[in-house]
């Protein structure tokens, strides 16, 4: 078993690559009575071409698979929903898809074990049917609905559109009506088939738990399946350009949604690093103390921080700023101002400041037993160790993160969406 | 008790949780008043108005970069409806020293900054900064028109404006466009030294906390200046009786309808709140509850539905997100489930997995520093002193008797749809 360690924050986490090919990471949280496990597969929204391992069929599922399997995972042979029955547990269970895995989870204090015999039965034996499948497209149905009148969706949706120009990643997660109606078993099996497999998987537990003895307790509920070759999935990758500048929309909102975006590329290889200098020049740009904020705020133009991200994978990654506001254009102007401001005259204690807010915001990542297993799960499937950001923190020098400032930060890379009052 | 409970002065307390669970030390600060029309906006806006700067930091500017100077330091603020009464509420999380890349004190330090921000706030010609106050007043107007962007939760805050009309809690937590108008920084700033001098103050301090924390409260110049206060927290009042139900249709350009549906629990006496808890959940927490069940899952009629039991007002809400064609298909379902569960159609079964669902809420007070501050808030302005382990004795011995009784005694108040 391999540990790692952060002396700073004094954490440890133990991986295990099982025989059958599932990765195992614990992080043993000894103070805490609440147990949470994660267990996901490298199967998102944006998996929709493949090939079959040790074939050569090349496939294309509909839009909205993944989710769709998500949904249909609870069904059980015996007439149950695995989730009725961990809820009937008192254990809080639940599972969700992002554009590239798909997680199933729960979290507890008491009936951990029994949780774990459910949670590992059902994600292993999938139970579709023609009548089973039918029954959830109305449902889904309703979940898309449910994103259509959610202004937030729309603004995300149409700044990836604005981003990409092919990118599977802008293709709503959920699929369309449309999609989903083309849905049936033979395309879910397919699926399951292929990407839950447990070379294709890691499950993730943190809480008051001794490693051995947890590895073993998941290795008796393992079910054999067949060994797999690599999963070949085929995606489209964009370029550095942005499909377009600008999108509106109008929806029933009090006051414009913005969100501007930096499309980044995708060859870095120092991810964490970047990833962090990212995050800081975004908190200098706009973030609570900055000038643009503190301007935009007292001319009533802003009414709270926007909020800030940068989401990437291995084909694609781009930095967001989204919030509400009376005029995007001028918060785009000033945004951009801002820029070549930071470019000319970099403001070396405005730097120090946000890396040391970031620091804080790393530590308390670690707070919550769920915080720190869902955060080891995604980053693991790109390729991370959570623990990277504590450690790379002090790598990330001012001349490091002028560069990032220099490169990601360009109005080529930019673009907006805004979601307009009607 | 965890809550280490210590009288300042009279209406004035400090709580210590101490905790090794976390990363961080969390302080917070609750000012409690009466819930009123005359001065829930104002209420509002003072909440808004204390983070804009004290007197040793005198703009927002200065307290947010002292805030990431601190490692990020989160300070965060709201105000909340606890019954009738309106809560303000200040919080200050910090990374526990322990955790620092160099040493310093800096969980005192919070304690001090906190404590300066609700109680020595910037203050200029006698008054709070007019500029500051014109600003705030125009996010609150803001704020106040934005009620309408989270349609689920505009159709809950209708339900119940409905439902309470007159009634303190009808009140929406952050006041009204038309008052926020007549404010004037030298009104707020009286209104604001009466509520200060008057309201029920509770300061709480969580994680690693040792004596040190009590003395900085006692010692500190902004503390030693408030005065001794009477605290007496008034009893709900008694339910009206309604023969009919009120049906309030409201249109917005929705594509899904938003259903909420306003019960009130008409029996008032001690601890019934347990067994209405224990009722809500087999109705309709989770996915075992029988809305889920039936309303979602077995008619697909659904996505979200699901009840809330606010026990300080003895309400239950029921909510559905459905086609809008589908509305009275809904309300003739959901209120099946509502009868059957006074002919006592529920199971065993439903009635251990729903005490298992709040044993593992009750569990989790204590993984959470906020959550654990809320409970303990929540016993202190009930005037009770229920432990962790005595909450979950309560759920224990409710009886499928108990949950009858709630479910007979369960009245239709207001049947709320939001539609195109």
């Amino acid at each position: 078993m391999q540990i790692i360690e952060s002396s700073k924050i004094k954490e440890k986490v133990y991986i295990e690559k099982l025989e059958n090919g599932l990765t195992v990471m614990i992080v043993p949280k000894e103070n805490t009575n609440k147990k949470y496990i994660i267990w996901g597969t490298h199967f998102g929204s944006n998996d929709n071409h493949f090939i079959v391992p040790g074939t050569n069929e090349e496939v294309t599922v509909p839009d909205g698979v993944a989710h769709y399997l998500e949904h249909k995972m609870f069904e059980q042979e015996n007439g149950k929903n695995s989730l009725d029955v961990l809820m009937a547990l008192g254990v809080d269970a639940n599972a969700y898809t992002t554009n590239n895995h798909t997680a199933y989870l729960f979290e507890t204090v008491e009936h951990f074990y029994e949780g774990l015999d459910e949670l590992m039965d059902y994600v292993q034996h999938p139970y579709f049917t023609d009548e089973n499948v039918e029954k959830e497209r109305g449902i889904i149905g309703q979940e898309i609905g449910m994103y259509d009148d959610d202004p937030g969706w729309q603004l995300y949706m149409n700044a990836l559109d604005c981003m990409y120009k092919k990118n599977a990643i802008k293709i709503d997660i959920a699929g369309t009506v449309e999609s989903i109606a083309k849905i049936d078993k033979e395309v879910l099996y397919k699926c399951y088939n292929t990407f839950y497999n447990p070379s294709n998987m890691v499950l993730v537990v943190c809480g008051n738990f001794k490693p051995e003895e947890m590895i073993d307790e998941i290795k008796k509920r393992l079910v054999e399946k067949p060994k797999q070759g690599e999963i070949k999935v085929i995606h489209q990758i964009d370029d550095d350009e942005i499909n377009m500048p600008y999108k509106e929309t109008k929806m029933e909102v009090s006051k414009p949604l913005f969100l501007i975006g930096f499309k980044d590329k995708i060859d870095s290889e120092e991810k964490v690093k970047r990833h962090i200098a990212i995050e800081i020049i975004m908190n200098m740009l706009i973030g609570k103390s900055s000038d643009v904020y503190q301007n935009l705020y007292k001319e009533g133009i802003i009414l709270a921080e926007p909020d800030l991200d940068y989401e990437f994978e291995k084909d694609y990654a781009h930095a967001l700023i989204m919030g509400q506001t009376t005029n995007p254009e001028k918060v785009k102007e000033e945004i951009l101002k801002e820029i070549q401001k930071q470019k000319e005259n970099f403001d070396t204690e405005h730097f120090e400041r946000m890396k040391k807010k970031i620091y804080g915001e790393y530590v308390t990542e670690y707070n919550n037993v769920s915080d720190i297993a869902r955060m080891f799960l995604s980053d693991y499937f790109k390729g991370i160790n959570s623990f990277d950001y504590i450690e790379q923190y002090s790598a990330v020098t001012e001349e490091y993160t002028k560069e990032i400032l220099k490169e990601l930060f360009e109005e080529k890379r930019c673009v907006m969406s805004v979601v307009g009052t009607k | 008790m965890k809550d280490e409970k210590i009288e300042i002065k009279q209406g004035i307390k400090f709580h210590k949780i101490k905790t090794n669970k976390f990363k961080t030390n969390l302080f917070a600060i609750f000012l409690n008043t009466a819930l009123s029309r005359e001065n829930v906006t104002k209420d509002a806006l003072i909440t808004a108005l204390l983070r804009r700067g004290t007197m040793e930091l005198k703009s927002q500017d200065l307290i947010s970069k002292e805030l990431e100077n601190m490692y990020g330091a989160g300070f965060d603020c709201g105000i909340e409806k606890s019954g009738d009464y309106h809560t303000f509420k200040f919080y200050l999380e910090v990374i526990n020293d322990d955790f620092l890349p160099e040493k310093e004190n800096l969980s005192e330090k919070a304690l001090k900054l906190l404590i300066s921000i609700v109680f020595n706030p910037f203050i200029e010609n006698g008054s709070f900064k007019e500029e500051y106050v014109k600003q705030e007043k125009s996010n609150l107007k803001q704020i106040i028109e934005g009620k309408i962007d989270n349609k689920g939760n505009y159709a809950l805050e209708r339900c119940i404006e409905e439902m309470y009309k007159e009634k303190p809690y009808g009140l929406f937590k952050y006041g009204y466009i038309e008052d926020v108008e007549k404010i004037t920084a030298k009104d707020l700033y009286e209104y604001y030294l009466k509520l200060i001098q008057e309201c029920k103050i509770d300061i709480f301090a969580s994680g690693d906390i040792n004596d040190n924390y009590e003395e900085i409260v006692r010692k500190d110049e902004n503390i030693n200046k408030l005065k001794e206060r009477n605290i007496e927290i008034k009893k709900e009042d008694k339910k009206e009786i309604i023969n009919q139900a009120k049906e309030i249709i409201d249109n917005m350009d929705v594509t899904q309808g938003k259903l909420v549906m306003g019960l009130d629990l008409m029996l008032d006496k001690e601890d019934i709140g347990y067994a209405a808890m224990v009722y809500n959940t087999i109705l309709g927490v989770g996915a075992n509850s029988k809305m889920f069940r039936n309303v979602r899952e077995k008619e697909s009629l659904a996505y979200t539905c699901g009840t809330n039991y606010i026990k300080r007002k003895n309400l239950l809400l029921v909510r559905a997100g459905i086609e809008i064609e589908n509305y009275e298909k809904a309300v003739k379902l959901i209120k099946k489930e509502i009868a059957d569960m006074k002919d006592g159609n529920f199971t065993d079964e439903d009635i251990k997995n729903a005490k298992n669902l709040i044993y593992s809420t009750i569990y989790n007070i204590e993984e959470e520093q906020d959550t654990e501050i809320s409970y303990y808030f929540g016993q202190e302005i009930s005037d009770l002193n229920t432990s962790v382990e005595e909450y979950k004795e309560k759920i224990e011995k409710i009886t499928r008797e108990d949950i009858i009784e709630v479910a007979n005694n369960m009245q239709y108040n207001t049947i709320y749809f939001l539609r195109n």
